[in-house]
Parts: structure tokens; sequence; C-alpha cells
């Protein structure tokens, strides 16, 4: 379903991601671990098309179309989906006409009528209450004022409302405390199902415990150093690092 | 006829941004129906200065109290078609509250001169919002005195110089009393030709302790050729006192452009939300629900009329004045 092939990223003129080479199949969840300044955060922007991302070589793709020739519209169109590790502040626009224009804009790349307004607010009710988020936070402007947590959950309320084939979670655990952790993690994981699959982005295996991986990679020095099943993060919690920062 | 050594030139300094002798012409003349020694021009020069004293020679004065606990909301609609300079003296007797619109959406070619002096007794509450679509030349002034302990200032206002528009946002603010609150939150846009400016100055008299003031502009040039320029002033001469401000001007956030365009919204259409977003963060929930409506139906034509074509995080070639004027005391 989502196959890296091959990949070199350069960011602020240095070459970050060497050669990296990944595939995520449909239904599955995978883990993508890495010290910091390993390219995590880079390769999330990278494949979600962000400027000053330079991808240099190699492939990209999500149900066999080719992302990289794509701008970063083109690709949420195409089903990709980026939870943020640092969700941005719009003060001044609702989170629910946020919401309004990211859906009916995917409609429209994906020849469907738009959604009328009163529509979206059903939708958007429904979802916010199977994920057990307060609808009242939809007002507000977007991510202004909201708590660590509250920012992850609206991250996960979006990914419930644009229904993405393939999502990638970057950092998600970053800045929460364990309540607010198991809580993200359960709305995360009410949206796995076997026609999306996703990658989990995290340097601690603690996030693991809460959404449960299929697979398990390890990023160190631009490169894919390392897979394995779930195991894979114990190990890495039990032993850091180091060791595949010195054999690469 | 006025004589233009009557009019301040950009030689004065309150009036460095805005060119009023320069903006006149024959086609727009101030009548004079009084004279400048006159005490009702004097007095009025006093509250409003230059804009006070013409108001008084040829334009309107007008006075409004409002009475303890008394709550009013004001909308006011300063025009062209008479060309008549207004000065709005108010007196805020404790804990009275007024909300005062200004909208200022006609007048393409003419010049409107608008003051309003406030004075504020203690608990009393003056919340004002204006809306500056510019003329030849616009400005809207307003001087606070904050007289009474505890009292609470909020001046927010957007202004949005289209081609040829001139919009000049000044405001002063006096903390004479302890324990007062300001809040001012200033956004604008500027096109090509158009120019924004923004003077604001924040003065905490000695004895003011425990003020609380915050002071933020922040300006979006949207094309070559637009200019802005900004003239925040903060004199704190109290050490008890709590006081920020904040000035930019420049391009869209890109990474707010990146996270909308990541959830699917095309390039162009996130540049305008984002735009729309910019000024309406500026137009106070205390606004009745049709002003509202209307000052956000304004917003969105005036935009819809631009054109969105510059790129993010990188300022067009037009030109930014900021000249910071900070003093504090000790």
């Amino acid at each position: 379903m989502f196959d890296v092939s091959n990949l070199h990223v350069a960011a602020g003129g240095a070459e970050i991601i060497k050669g990296l080479t990944l595939s995520v199949p449909a239904g599955e969840t995978h883990a993508l671990m890495g010290p910091n300044g390993s390219g995590k955060s880079t390769l999330a922007y990278a494949l979600s098309g962000r400027d000053g991302y330079e991808v240099t070589q190699g492939e990209a793709a999500l149900d066999g179309a080719d992302l990289l020739a794509l701008s970063p519209e083109q690709r949420a169109a195409k089903g990709l989906f980026l939870s943020f590790q640092y969700p941005v502040e719009i003060p001044g626009l609702s989170a629910i006409a946020f919401l309004k224009a990211a859906l009916n804009a995917q409609c429209k790349a994906r020849g469907l009528e738009p959604m009328s307004a009163p529509e979206i607010l059903k939708l958007l009710r429904a979802k916010a209450a199977a994920l057990k988020i307060d609808a009242e936070m939809l007002k507000r402007p977007l991510n202004v004022g909201f708590s660590g947590g509250e920012k992850k959950r609206f991250e996960a309320l979006q990914m419930a409302v644009l229904e993405p084939r393939f999502a990638i979670l970057d950092e998600t655990d970053s800045g929460l405390d364990i309540d607010a952790l198991k809580i993200v993690a359960e709305n995360v994981n009410a949206l796995r199902g076997p026609n999306r699959a996703m990658l989990v982005i995290t340097h601690y295996q603690r996030l693991l415990d809460y959404i449960k991986p299929d697979r398990v990679h390890v990023l160190a020095r631009g490169q894919i150093a390392a897979s394995g099943g779930p195991e894979l993060a114990l190990e890495l919690e039990r032993e850091g690092y180091d060791k595949y920062l010195r054999a690469a | 006829m006025i004589q233009l050594v009557d009019l301040p030139t950009r030689r004065n300094e309150a009036w460095k941004y805005s060119d009023l002798a320069r903006a006149m012409d024959e086609r727009v003349q101030f009548v004079l129906r009084r004279d400048r020694a006159d005490p009702h021009v004097t007095s009025a020069f006093a509250c409003g200065g230059v804009i006070g004293a013409l108001a008084a020679q040829c334009g309107r004065v007008e006075e409004l109290r409002l009475a303890a606990g008394e709550a009013l909301v004001r909308v006011d609609r300063p025009t062209y078609a008479n060309l008549e300079p207004r000065l709005l003296e108010v007196d805020l007797a404790p804990g009275a509250r007024l909300c005062r619109i200004v909208v200022q959406s006609d007048a393409e070619s003419g010049i409107i001169l608008d003051a309003a002096h406030v004075r504020v007794g203690a608990g009393a509450q003056f919340q004002q919002f204006i809306m500056a679509e510019g003329a030849k030349l616009a400005r809207m002034e307003t001087k606070v005195e904050i007289e009474g302990e505890g009292a609470g200032v909020e001046l927010n206002g957007v202004y949005m110089a289209g081609p040829g528009r001139h919009a000049d946002l000044t405001s002063s603010i006096v903390h004479k009393a302890p324990g007062g609150t300001t809040r001012q939150l200033i956004k604008g846009v500027a096109r090509t030709r158009g120019r924004g400016v923004f003077q604001g100055k924040i003065l905490v008299a000695p004895g003011a302790q425990k003020t609380d003031a915050r002071q933020y502009h922040h300006g979006l040039l949207l094309e070559e050729g637009a200019e802005i320029f900004a003239k925040p002033e903060l004199m704190i001469h109290a050490d008890d006192v709590q006081c920020a401000h904040g000035n930019t001007a420049g391009g869209l956030d890109e990474s707010a452009l990146f996270y909308m365009r990541s959830r699917g919204v095309l390039e162009a259409d996130a540049r305008a939300l984002l735009i729309e977003a910019f000024l309406v963060d500026a137009v106070p929930e205390w606004a009745p629900d049709e002003t509202r409506a209307e000052i956000l139906g304004r917003i969105g034509a005036w935009l819809r009329g631009a054109p969105n074509t510059w790129t993010a995080g990188v300022s067009p070639a037009g030109a930014l004045a900021v000249q910071d004027a900070t003093e504090r005391a000790s």
C-alpha cells in the first residue's frame, strides 16, 4: 500500500535521509523509531511535500501512485495524512471552518459533490462523539489555547473526518502526560482498520505500549538500520540506539 | 478657507506618516467657521489635537457622558460626504462601559479625520474596534486617559489599505491610575500604493502601579509597492507593572500554509483563508451580531477584490518602517 524505495532527502543543504526503503501493507501499523536528529521528522515532511525538503533520489508511492510529483494538497487527496508533532495555531480561524475547507477541498479533488454546512456539522459532531471529544472545541480558533493533549486529539479527529488511506503520526506522544497519551492512543487505535495503514514515528517505546505496532523499524544515519517485530522496540528501550549508530 | 500653514506636515512628528497638507487640494478643502483663538477651538485642540481643533472650527464636536454603571454600544461611521472632521469627547463615570465600533469603508478620494478623547473612571471599561479601509487620507485617532483605579481598555483595529488608499490608526493611552488594563491588537494589510500607518503610544505615569498593558500590531504586505509604517511607543514611569508589545510585518506564516495544504486545501485557498483569519483575529467577540457580520462581510469583500499572488514567508518589496521608542523608568 505505502512503498518507499531508496529515498534520499536533503534539507537545509545537507542530506538527511540516505537511501531509505520501507513498505507498510494495508491494515498494518508500523513504528519508526530513532534517536533525536536521525531524520524522522524530515522523512515525514518530505513524504507530505513540505517546501524545503528536497527529494534528490528514490521513490514513494501510495497504492502504486507516485507521490513525489504531487503538491501537498494532491497527496492529501490521494489519502495521505500527516499528524503533526506540533500542530499549528491559527488565530481567527475556527476549527470547524478549517475542517470544512479541508473536507470540501478533498471532495472536490476526488470529484465528489461538496458537502453542505449542516451535513458537515453533523459529520463532525458524530466523529467527535465517537472519539469522546467535546464538540465545543470545534468552535474555538484552531489549536489556539488547546492543551498538548487537545491538540493531538484534534489531529486524531481530523484523521477520523478525512479518512486517509495512510497516516504518518509524527511524535504523537511528545508533550503529553501519561493520561493524555492513553486517550490519544485510544483515539488512534479507533482509527485502525483493514483498509488503512499507519506509520507511527516516535523515539520512546512508551507510546508503543498503547499503539501496538505490527512491525518496528529503526532509523539511524538516514537509513533503516534494523526491522523486526514489537520485541525490537523493547530491545531498544533496554539497550538504546548506540549499537545502530556505531554499526551504521 | 483654511490656511495650509494651519495643517500639520510631515515635519510634525505626530503626522510624519500622514501628510495632511499634501492630501489637500482644490477639491478637498476645509472651510473654517471659527477662529483659531476661540476658546472652543483651544479646548478641542487640548483634547483632540489637530483633528480636535479642526472639528471645533469646521466639523463636529460631540460629547458623550455615561453615568456610573451605565453601558452603551455605539457604532460610528465617519464619512467623506461633507468633509467633516469629528471629535467625540467621552467621559465614563466609575463602572460605566462603552463599546464603540468605528466602520470606515467609503471615501476613496476624500479625507476623513476622526478623533475620540476618552476619560475612563474607576472600574470603567472602554472597548473599541475600528475597521478602516482608508481614503485619500483617513486618520482615526483615539486618546484614552485612565483616571480611576482598575479601569479596562481594549483598543483593537483592522486596516485594509487598497491601491491609492491611506489608513492611519493612531492611539495614545495614558495610565494615570493604578491597576488599569490595556489590551490592543491591530492587524492590517496593504496592497500596492496602499499605505497603512499604526502609531500607538502607551504611557504609564508614576504611581500607576499594577498596570497591565499589552500592545500588538501585525501587518501583511500583500503586493509590491505596499507600505506599512508602525510606531509603537511604550513609556513606563512606574516600576511594578506588566507591559508587553510586539510588532511584525511581512508575509504569511509558512508553517500554517503547509498545515492547511497537508489537509488538502489548495494553496491559493489556504492563503485566502489565512489572510482572512489574520484580520478576523482582531475583530472582537463583543461586537453585536449584525455589526460583526457586517465587518466580516467587508473583510471578505475586500479580500476577494485583492490578488493572492505573493509567496508565503517572503515579503514583497514593499516598504516597512518601524520606529520603536520604548522607555522604561530606572
